[in-house]
């Protein structure tokens, strides 16, 4: 048993999993001072902790040359999961995002936030002697077709956030500055196509981020009670379980995608602070892992898994806070939701597989 | 590319891609500071608004009562039917779905009417609730998540239709009453009530009756259900007031007008303490409370019987023969018409240098009439010379003494001044100019003079008590504390005791032998001072015969009494109209004597 234990310690990067410890501990604690719906909650999310940490262990335990080989179909198999949803996706708020076998929901747009860059790392290790403008927009082309189907789902943040890790290993596989700058241009050239594009729900909620208090009750309401939570915080908050906006139901999602609101409200900028901290941290080990691994697949991926990680952060604490649209996306280790928790801790046990087997794939 | 080359940039673009998002990370915190550290206060203030409500909470209603506090208005708690204030544009489909599934109705007005911003969150739909309907709807209350059941404190008329013109009604608030209420700055006493007064005294002394609301801070959640009350201020109810009315003469006087129309008032000569105040036909003051329908209110406007009229304040009445004692003061005042003189009446009067003759009620005349035999028998003939001679100007002066003309200034709503009609008031009205004829019928109480019950009541007992200085008015206590009697300007006796004296006996001799009124006086234990009067509706031609049965019921004249008791001491003065009755004597006065009997020999209801 003993020995079972620290073969399991030297296979985990100590620092970067007291990090996820601690940002999960206190997703628990603020899940716990709400009042609505109690203990359920509690018992499903630990229920979640675990079968993450199940996943966790066996990727710690995978030799990632398999993750590597089964790239190519992992992908193709959850772009044809995508296509799967378009057709027989659960349909809610007028958008299909959730695929139903039995009792178990699956998101495919979660599952491409890793095979994605699983995908991309893997055509850049593949081809990297050849690394020329064509394999960039081979990449760019990969990158593409998730992103149209994410979407039309429709799900504009989790399109933008896996077309970002996407592009960021493109990034860093060496793509030269004046594509990267001469394609900022074109994008933003673009942009007033993407807007026709966009579906009207969607432009309401980008108007209404620019003032959400011209319709309180309408398209801003969640945006205006998502800042008054976190404003009414102030510097050393509510107190735990006190925050009225949560209590009273002012506040829509408390315990999924406005957790990071709830947060706020009752532990103040002092418990923001910590929080960021130990983002900042988690990020700053990532980078230090990747730094030291050998392969460029191995590189790649870590980075790419802890910007995904670093994104979806960013995003949902902008959201919340009125710097961006409601995209209705959830904050990763934190929000309560099977689907987030298991594919956050499944890329945190990718990176400290790679961790592991530094030189196996180095050629 | 090699691997060496690859980890040189690698770590220089992680590098400044952690530069980076340590930059995009500081946007957020840079918000959230702002959010928390610089607009705390704000947010503060939006999150205590977002979940603390102040609901006011309405005042309970003062009641009303008689001298003897026998209750006339009430509270009643009812289970009333409210809807979310911003569902109220739902309210046709929700009428038609409470009418198919649970055979409830609801107010038909309350549609058409804006909803009152004073009202609390609810607007209630329908006041009174039967038990049955409670049940039938908490069993479906799942179909109606608009609606809800409040209880609330509900006006209540226990004596039903009887004396409804003095206690008057309530009725919703409705735009001209809150533009009133902004005007008099009022509307933070109005805040969750839902009805004012609007006749009788319960508008007149709204004020004290209404009460101050208070408020309840409570905590709501996003779907405005309550979840603690932060704090409560106690509404101050409103004051009770005691009215000088003996509702047991009330009774009495409504019962003996029975179907006909017209109306008493009894005072008090020695203090102006209004007794009885009684207006017939009469209404349902309940039925206001809960929104009228169109139907009933149509029918208390019917034309004929004009039953939401307060005739006691608002009938305007020609007084007739009861205005001859007034009229007799006037001449005697005057040194006119003093005893011994005396004419001999052949039934009929000539316009000195005319044609012109006018009749006395009575043909063939009175034979030998003095003043004291003119008011006894009502000699018309004695008063058409007596008015020619006197003149308009000089009895006006009279007659304004006696507040005819103008408002008694009592506690009520609706009051309307009467008239007395002069040269200059023809000239304005009609643009003609006065006859001599105008001022002889004048004299007999026709012509323009218009009065109301009220001011002959008024008008009586300063006859029946010279000195009184005091006006007619209703309130006797607030809250049990007695009210301070409010005093007329003229305090001194104008009119001498022997003249009064002269004035007195005739009134005296009405119902004793020969008198207008002689079957009143022979079953009374107390002698009376009164004057009877018959006012015509319509000229009678001269030489035209008048015949009753043929008329009709409509043009009959109204028939007038007034009267004081005992006469040497009196305690109690009354004046009664009964319209389109015929005689006076022998209509309205069996009126009076009852309500008299159970004055002054204390006869139970």
């Amino acid at each position: 048993m003993i020995k079972v234990l620290e073969k399991y310690k030297k296979r985990i990067d100590i620092p970067l999993f007291a990090i996820i410890f601690f940002i999960i501990l206190l997703g628990l604690i603020t899940l716990s001072g709400s009042n609505l719906d109690t203990s359920n909650i509690i018992v499903n999310q630990v229920i979640n902790i675990f079968v993450g940490l199940i996943i966790f262990t066996i990727l710690i335990f995978t030799n990632p040359r398999i993750l590597f080989s089964y790239a190519p179909v992992l992908f193709l198999i959850t772009i044809f999961l995508l296509i799967l949803v378009h057709f027989f996706g659960v349909e809610s708020n007028g958008a299909k995002r959730w695929l139903t076998f039995g009792v178990f929901n699956l998101q495919p747009s979660e599952l491409m936030k890793i095979t994605l860059p699983l995908i991309i790392a893997w055509l850049y290790q593949q081809y990297q002697n050849k690394i020329t403008l064509s394999l960039h927009f081979i990449a760019i082309f990969l990158i593409c077709i998730p992103f149209y189907l994410v979407l039309h789902q429709p799900d504009l943040g989790t399109s933008i956030m896996i077309a970002f890790s996407g592009f960021l290993i493109v990034f860093l596989a060496g793509i030269s500055w004046r594509l990267i700058l001469s394609s900022m241009i074109v994008a933003i050239l673009c942009s007033p196509l993407i807007w026709i594009n966009l579906l009207t729900y969607q432009k309401n909620r980008i108007i209404n981020m620019l003032d959400p208090f011209v319709d309180p009750l309408g398209a801003g309401y969640h945006t205006i009670q998502s800042m008054i939570a976190i404003g009414s915080g102030g510097g050393f908050g509510k107190g735990w379980g006190e925050g009225s906006q949560t209590n009273l139901n002012f506040l829509p999602e408390a315990n999924t995608d406005f957790i990071f609101a709830v947060y706020s409200e009752e532990f103040g900028f002092f418990g923001v602070i910590i929080i960021f901290a130990l983002f900042l941290l988690l990020i700053f080990r990532i980078f230090i892992l990747a730094n030291n691994m050998q392969s460029i697949f191995s590189k790649l991926l870590t980075i790419s898994l802890g910007v995904s990680i670093f994104s979806a952060i960013f995003v949902n604490i902008a959201m919340v806070s009125g710097l961006v649209p409601i995209v209705g996306l959830p904050l990763p280790f934190m929000s309560y939701g099977g689907t987030s928790m298991v594919v956050s801790l499944a890329s945190i046990g990718i990176i400290m597989s790679l961790n592991n087997h530094k030189t196996l794939i180095a050629n | 590319m090699d691997n060496y080359r690859f980890k040189y940039f690698f770590k220089k673009r992680i590098q400044i891609l952690f530069v980076f998002l340590i930059v995009l990370l500081l946007i957020p915190l840079l918000k959230i500071f702002y959010l928390q550290i610089i607009q705390f206060d704000r947010f503060t203030a939006l999150s205590k608004n977002n979940s603390i409500k102040i609901i006011p909470i309405p005042p309970k209603r003062g009641m009303i009562l008689d001298r003897n506090n026998i209750i006339l208005a009430d509270n009643k708690l009812v289970y009333s039917l409210e809807i979310d204030r911003a569902f109220f544009s739902d309210l046709d489909e929700i009428r038609v779905r409470l009418k198919n599934e649970l055979n409830i109705d609801i107010d038909i007005d309350i549609a058409d009417k804006k909803i009152n911003y004073l009202y609390e969150n609810t607007v209630p739909i329908n006041f009174n609730l039967t038990p049955k309907e409670i049940a039938s709807f908490i069993a479906h209350q799942y179909l109606f998540p608009k609606l809800i059941i409040k209880q609330r404190f509900i006006r209540d008329y226990p004596q039903g239709k009887s004396s409804a013109h003095l206690i008057g009604f309530i009725n919703r608030i409705n735009d001209k009453d809150i533009s009133f209420l902004e005007r008099e700055n009022l509307t933070n006493r109005y805040l969750g009530s839902t009805h004012i007064g609007k006749s009788g005294t319960e508008k007149f002394y709204e004020n004290l009756i209404h009460g101050f609301p208070g408020f309840k801070e409570i905590e709501v959640d996003a779907k405005q259900n309550v979840i603690r009350t932060l704090q409560e201020k106690k509404p101050v109810p409103g004051k009770a007031i005691n009215l000088t009315i003996d509702y047991r003469l009330q009774k009495i006087a409504e019962k003996a007008f029975g179907e006909k129309k017209g109306a008493l008032v009894a005072i008090n000569p020695k203090n102006s303490e209004v007794l009885a105040y009684v207006s017939q036909p009469t209404f349902n003051p309940a039925l206001f409370t809960n929104g009228i329908s169109h139907e009933s209110w149509a029918n208390l406007n019917d034309k004929n019987s004009r039953a939401m009229l307060d005739r006691a304040v608002a009938g305007l009445y020609p007084p007739g023969s009861t205005l001859k004692p007034f009229v007799a003061l006037a001449a005697l005042t005057n040194d006119i018409r003093k005893p011994p003189f005396s004419i001999s009446d052949i039934g009929y009067f000539k316009m000195p240098g005319s044609s012109k003759v006018f009749r006395d009620w009575k043909r063939g005349g009175h034979g030998t009439v003095d003043i004291i035999k003119a008011i006894s028998v009502s000699c018309d003939t004695f008063f058409y010379g007596l008015g020619l001679e006197l003149g308009i100007p000089k009895l006006n002066k009279v007659l304004d003494d006696f507040n005819f003309g103008k408002k008694t200034e009592i506690d009520i709503d609706g009051e309307k001044s009467g008239l007395i009609a002069n040269k200059a008031w023809k000239k304005k009205k009609f643009n003609e100019s006065w006859y001599a004829g105008e001022t002889a019928i004048t004299a007999i109480g026709q012509g323009f003079t218009l009065v109301t019950p009220l001011q002959l009541a008024n008008a009586t007992a300063k006859l029946a008590n010279p000195s009184l200085s005091i006006k007619p008015h209703l309130l006797l206590s607030i809250d049990g504390i007695k009210q301070d009697k409010q005093e007329v300007k003229e305090k001194t006796q104008i009119y001498s005791d022997k003249n009064l004296k002269w004035i007195k006996t005739g009134m005296m001799n009405v119902t004793k032998e020969g008198g207008t009124a002689a079957f009143l006086g022979k079953k009374s234990n107390y002698q009376m001072a009164s004057k009877t009067g018959t006012a015509q509706l319509f000229g009678l031609k001269i030489d035209e015969e008048y015949n009753e049965d043929i008329l009709l019921d409509k043009l009959k004249d109204h028939a007038l009494f007034i009267t004081y008791a005992p006469a040497n001491d009196p305690n109690i003065v009354i004046a009664v109209i009964v319209e389109n009755g015929g005689h006076g004597g022998s209509v309205a006065g069996p009126i009076a004597k009852k309500v008299l009997d159970a004055y002054l020999e204390n006869k139970k209801l």
